[in-house]
């Protein structure tokens, strides 16, 4: 198919490159347009009216505004995984090859099934959610939500992963300027003639604001013109970055905020290594909002229809783009800016057919304006209804100020209600609007610290207005900033007036008249929340959805608050007042999460034997951020169990090697480091030797147990510190807490060395053969130099200084190397090649896990946040001679209970029986009940050693009950088995192996 | 939120980890009343409207505590001090 | 012992290859400074003025108060918290023995601890470094701002960094802990891939 002409472009004019020609697909329909169109300038230029199906009631709707405000022309764009819904076609910026299709019609747009729903509107009207649908429940499943969800919606989203990457970025400035128009580039200047670094934002693809849009003459140029040589101004100063695509979205704390760069939606597919957008947090001294201010409309009979048009998005059509969007129009205008309209027509050649202003005297200039246009002048006139198709408007029922109803023939109808200021984000941290009577609107109530508001955000809507509070504010916020500001001149502009008559919505209206147009409220539904209480703007709100789109209702919103307050005889303050919460316009999800997605949702931290884990074709398991092997599968083995097994089996009866480099390691020096940890550990430090190390617990001030581990002593002044791999961060903090906030008259260091040391546990009858292989010449490893319990200092593998740590996790004759990590790759392969001849293994998580477990070692599973030491069969550790965190508050006699949920084994009465972690304990025949729960399974695995699962829990009264028998109950897993309490170590209760 | 560390300079809350009531102080455990008094110090805390000093840890930065006096209306911040030792 | 000693390996070895070898006109050039010697040194109690003249009478370099880098000749100390600091070591061909040199030297007054495996450093220069940083570093690295000398403790994409500018091409180095260097290699690439990358070794 070949695209037809562009019927609507005017033949001269607007800020198009008509050099080039772009193509784009609208609903397969090839059309044409070119750079600096949008979707929805282009659209208008090849006469199509329709743009999209409303939401509830799948009415027809057309393009109401030309910006970020548009409630109806939303559009799914692009397609595959690219596919967007809920578009605004306002907002793109037109690419060769764009392609966009309709929402929420079915099966094509001009003829739509679902637009029934309009006969079955009875049943949506406000509060419709809250009313059909109370019961039965078992209808809401089955029925109504896919009833609801296939009537209404908006648009489909892609269901394939988004291909294009996003990222965010830091920026901070003396000055943010937030819109570009004219007040924006004012301040810009203002400011940056001052020498401040300025940032200046604008959502559109171009600055300039309604200078683009409206015939300006500034300082004797056209608005666009000055624009230009601003904007060259400003390029050419490196202290201002220029921000084009850039919607300041949020306002934050202490002058921070959020920003979207739209930085490859404006291109086919973005470049290589191009993200699609980038999310801006901006740290401004001061701030000028400077977001101008959306048209409202006139709540009338057929307002939706396709071909009303806010009169100010006329005007950019017009002006701007050099398209019609009627060529047979009305204007229906409370205020003097809505004349302006018939001035451009006049220029574009566009016939004005009538021009209904409800003011019963408009001045004798706009009377003129309209014989030269030859234009009905309707004054006192009210537009009651817009007749038309899908195919566009074909006439409007003019109410005369005489009381008589006129039809008029037109194919477009141009709306002003006035103009609300664009006052978002100075409620965004918690300010509401405040009413002004003179301009019939909200303005900014109390504003943030740092942020000012300027031009027609401030209810200031004429250009000269606009102009001078961009210079005065701009040159204020610059010597807020610390910077002396130049005396400010302010550009010559012709003078403008508004005089509005508040006009919110036209009685005697005979067909639906829409108030949201997004969300499909009608000024019929206010009626209704009204007469059924739902008064207050807040209830207004959620019964009937006012407000709720995409839009937020920035065109809807004061509307509705005005058609409330005349029905309860209040005054629009009374009633309330509007207020906005961050995003100002929809971020997509992506943006907010940048680089952090898929594996790089946050950073993985990898192991100083990572690589050599990764040849030996390790498994590998997240422990925190941590990779960690969790086994080493050797060919054959397709099981996790055989592996693991093998890897247990080897390392009780030879010897094996793991990677503990996770552990959380802090050194510890100072004159009083032994008292700080005396204070920290339930157990004693000060007195430990040099050269031995010492397992401890330590609790939180509530009595809780935190974290435990070994801490050696290097000497008399040093110390090393052990954590949990889990705890590493919060232990380091709180002793950082201890010293800092609680006990800082003590001499004591801190610091992580955590990352430093690679270490290897070295576990097994065979585990100083092994290390006796290792290390250099002179260092004496025996039983009698290095008893359990001891640490040294050696070198290994030829000069590699080391700390050598005989400590055990297994319960077996064990060892930790610790190597600077550097060497951690090598020594592991020394270590396996050190270990070949005794049948040396690797071992994962998995394995140490089964041995800490036959052990009866708590560990994670345990330090479950609600277990004592005493809980944990640590409470003769104790100490009765000194204080320590936690000590008071472990007293507490819910805490001493001997009824508490205390550790112990577990063993299957039928040996044969799996256990599992979780399940809860009751009694033999008991019920089960929360009320007959008497603890739970913590940790289980199969242990090779004993051929039959064992499990660590916590039961009530646990260390008194051996040889009882309680049931193991799994209703998850339909497991309920008979298990017995036993001793929780089940391999060398003596300890003999540890100190051979 | 930006919170002014004394010694890094000005960055954003996420740099930091709030703990909370900076006006508690851990009680002498040798007192009579220990217990009574480390129960008000271990879960008693006043939640004032308006100014309150709070314990933060710039844990992304210096690993300083700092107390922090913050208006928890506004989120504006009175004054900011390293705590004890530093 | 006949086996020799093993080879170190680099915390970032691996984990640059991916952006292959110099770019013509990069935006920023990437090169791991593994021949760095780290040591963290905090000044005991009541101490610090001591260990600020024996720094002084040792390295020449006064102790900064504040997050900046002091260097003189190949020994270089970064404030990198009240009485604290990070001490470098250039070309340091052994670098246990630097922690190990200083511990002897600030013996009472300062606690010294290696941590030149602690830390992976890289440098990152280049027309556009700035703009790369600005993509994950909540700090204003702008030359008003910001200069040769000064350092910051933050962090980028999660990751705790250390990060000091060198000079004004402009030049930053960044510590990151060793077991995020690969982590953090993946977000320098994604973030300065649009304006191209050079790697050097
Ligand atoms: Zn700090």
């Amino acid at each position: 198919m070949t695209p037809l002409p562009q019927s609507r472009r005017l033949a001269s004019g607007g800020l198009i490159d008509r050099s080039r020609t772009l193509s784009f697909q609208f609903d397969g329909k090839p059309m044409t347009g070119h750079p600096g169109d949008t979707l929805a300038s282009a659209l208008i230029a090849n006469g199509t009216i329709l743009a999209g199906r409303s939401f509830k009631y799948h009415r027809p709707r057309g393009i109401l505004t030309a910006g970020s405000e548009e409630p109806n022309a939303l559009v799914e764009l692009r397609s595959g995984a690219r596919r967007e819904p809920n578009t605004k076609a306002t907002t793109v910026e037109l690419f060769d090859g764009l392609v966009a299709r309709s929402q929420n019609r079915w099966p094509s747009l001009g003829f739509d099934v679902m637009s029934v729903n309009s006969l079955l509107s009875p049943i949506f009207v406000a509060g419709f959610y809250y009313k059909t649908f109370m019961w039965p429940a078992a209808f809401w499943e089955k029925l109504y939500e896919p009833l609801i969800r296939r009537a209404a919606g908006l648009g489909r989203a892609s269901r394939e992963p988004d291909p294009d990457s996003y990222e965010k970025a830091f920026a901070f400035c003396d000055v943010l300027v937030i819109g570009g128009g004219p007040t924006g580039l004012m301040a810009a200047l203002s400011a940056a003639r001052a020498g401040a670094h300025v940032i200046l934002c604008d959502e559109d693809f171009s600055f300039g604001g309604r200078l683009l849009s409206e015939q300006f003459v500034i300082d004797g140029q056209s608005g666009a013109d000055w624009k230009a040589a601003a904007v060259f101004e400003l390029e050419q100063n490196p202290a201002v970055t220029l921000m084009r695509r850039t919607t300041v979205f949020g306002g934050y704390d202490q002058s921070t905020y959020g920003a979207l760069e739209r930085v490859g939606d404006h291109l086919p597919v973005p470049l290589p290594h191009m993200p699609r957008q980038r999310l801006w947090k901006i740290v401004a001294k001061r701030a000028v909002l400077a977001a101008g201010a959306v048209e409202r409309q006139i709540v009338f009979g057929g307002n939706d229809r396709p071909g009303v048009m806010m009169a100010s998005a006329l005007r950019s059509y017009v002006n701007r783009f050099a398209a019609a969007p009627a060529q047979r129009l009305g204007l229906f205008t409370n205020n003097d800016d809505g004349w302006k309209t018939v001035a451009d027509c006049i220029r574009a050649g566009i016939k004005v057919e009538a021009v209904i202003d409800p003011r019963p005297a408009i001045p004798e200039a706009f009377r003129q304006l309209a014989i030269q246009a030859g234009a009905r002048l309707f004054e006192g006139g009210l537009v009651q209804d817009a007749h038309g198709t899908a195919r566009g408007l074909q006439s409007i029922d003019v109410m005369t100020s005489t009381g008589r109803t006129e039809s008029v023939a037109v194919d477009g109808l141009a709306v002003s209600g006035g103009w609300n200021p664009a006052v978002a984000l100075t409620c965004h941290l918690g300010a509401r609007p405040v009413w002004r009577d003179d301009i019939s609107a909200f303005v900014a109530g109390d504003t943030p610290p740092g942020l000012v508001v300027a031009g027609a955000a401030t209810g200031a809507f004429d250009l000269r207005s606009c102009l001078a509070d961009g210079v005065r504010l701009g040159a204020e916020a610059a010597q807020a900033a610390g910077f002396t500001a130049v005396a400010p001149t302010v550009p010559a502009a012709s003078e403008e007036t508004l005089g509005l008559m508040p006009l919110w919505k036209v009685t005697g209206a005979r067909t639906k008249a829409f108030v949201d147009f997004q969300n499909d409220v009608t000024a019929k539904d206010i009626v209704i929340a009204e007469r059924e209480g739902f008064r207050s703007v807040e209830h207004l709100k959620r019964y009937t959805t006012l407000g709720m789109a995409t839009d937020q209702g920035k065109t809807a919103n004061v509307n509705g608050l005005a058609i409330m307050a005349a029905l309860t005889g209040r005054s629009i303050p009374e009633t309330g007042t509007t207020t906005f919460r961050p995003p100002y316009t929809p971020v997509a999800i992506g943006a907010f999460a940048g680089h952090h997605r898929g594996k790089h949702f946050r950073p993985t931290r990898l192991t100083p034997s990572h690589a050599w884990a990764a040849e030996q074709g390790a498994q590998f398991v997240e422990a925190g951020q941590w990779l960690r092997a969790q086994w080493f599968p050797k060919p054959g083995e397709t099981d996790w169990l055989t592996s693991v097994n093998r890897e247990v089996i080897a390392v009780r009866g030879a010897v094996g090697v793991c990677d503990v480099s996770t552990l959380g390691k802090i050194d510890i020096q100072g004159a009083d480091a032994g008292t700080l940890l005396d204070r920290v550990y339930i157990n004693g430090f000060s007195a430990l030797p040099v050269g031995k190390v010492r397992y401890g617990a330590m609790l939180r001030e509530d009595g809780i147990v935190m974290d435990d581990g070994t801490t050696a002593r290097l000497a008399q002044d040093r110390y090393v510190m052990s954590t949990t791999t889990a705890n590493a961060a919060k232990v380091m903090q709180h002793l950082e807490f201890c010293h800092q906030v609680l006990w800082p008259e003590l001499d004591v260091q801190m610091v992580s060395v955590t990352e430093q040391w690679a270490q290897f546990s070295i576990a097994g009858p065979r585990a100083r053969d092994t290390i006796q292989k290792l290390i250099d010449p002179m260092a004496d490893v025996s039983n009698m130099a290095l008893p359990y319990m001891g640490v040294t200092t050696i070198t290994v593998c030829g000069g590699i200084p080391g700390r050598l740590f005989r400590i055990s996790f297994s319960g077996e004759l064990a060892y930790e190397l610790a190597v600077p990590a550097r060497y951690g790759d090598g020594v592991i392969r020394a270590i396996m090649s050190a270990g070949a001849e005794y049948g040396i293994v690797a071992y994962g998580t998995e394995a140490l896990g089964v041995m800490r477990i036959e052990k009866g070692h708590p560990a994670g599973n345990e330090l479950n946040g609600t277990a004592t030491a005493r809980d944990l069969g640590l409470g003769k550790l104790m100490s009765q001679k000194k204080d320590f965190i936690g000590r008071v508050m472990a007293e507490r006699s819910g805490l001493t209970n001997p009824d508490r949920p205390s550790l112990a084994g577990f063993v299957p009465v039928n040996r044969a029986d799996r256990l599992r972690a979780g399940a809860h304990f009751l009694g033999l025949g008991a019920h089960p009940s929360a009320s007959n729960d008497q603890g739970y399974m913590t940790s289980v695995a199969f242990s090779p050693s004993l051929s039959h699962w064992v499990g660590l829990g916590l039961i009530k009264n646990g260390p008194n009950r051996h040889g009882e028998r309680v049931r193991a109950y799994d209703p998850v897993r339909r497991g309920d088995i008979e298990v017995e309490i036993c001793s929780p170590v089940f391999i060398d209760p003596e300890g003999g192996r540890l100190r051979v | 939120m930006q919170i002014e560390c004394p010694f890094c300079g000005k960055r954003d809350a996420h740099e930091f980890a709030y703990l909370g009531d900076a006006t508690v102080a851990r009680p002498d455990p040798a007192v009579p009343d220990a217990a009574r008094a480390f129960y008000e110090y271990v879960y008693l805390r006043d939640n004032p409207a308006g100014s309150h000093r709070e314990l933060w840890y710039h844990s992304a930065g210096c690993h300083s505590w700092l107390v922090v006096t913050r208006d928890t209306r506004t989120h504006a911040i009175e004054t900011i001090a390293q705590v004890g030792a530093r | 012992m006949s086996d020799p000693m093993p080879n170190p390996r680099f915390a970032f070895a691996g984990h640059l290859t991916a952006i292959g070898s110099l770019v013509a006109g990069a935006g920023i050039t990437l090169m791991p400074k593994d021949d760095l010697a780290l040591a963290t040194v905090i000044a005991r109690k009541g101490q610090a003025g001591v260990l600020g003249e024996r720094v002084q009478a040792l390295f020449g370099i006064p102790l900064p108060a504040r997050p900046k880098r002091a260097a003189a000749g190949k020994i270089a100390f970064i404030g990198t918290g009240p009485g604290q600091w990070l001490a470098i070591e250039e070309s340091s061909g052994d670098p246990q023995s630097f922690a190990a040199k200083l511990a002897t030297e600030f013996a009472g007054s300062g606690s010294v601890c290696d941590q030149s495996d602690g830390r992976a450093v890289i440098r990152v220069s280049g027309p556009r470094a700035r703009h790369v940083l600005a993509k994950g570093l909540p700090v204003d690295l702008h030359p008003r701002a910001f200069g040769p000398g000064d350092a910051a403790l933050s962090q980028i994409a999660l990751i705790s960094t250390l990060l000091w500018q060198i000079d004004e091409a402009p030049t930053y180095e960044i510590a990151v802990f060793r077991s995020m260097a690969g982590s953090f290699a993946d977000w320098l690439i994604a973030s300065g891939a649009e304006y191209g990358i050079a790697a050097m070794s």
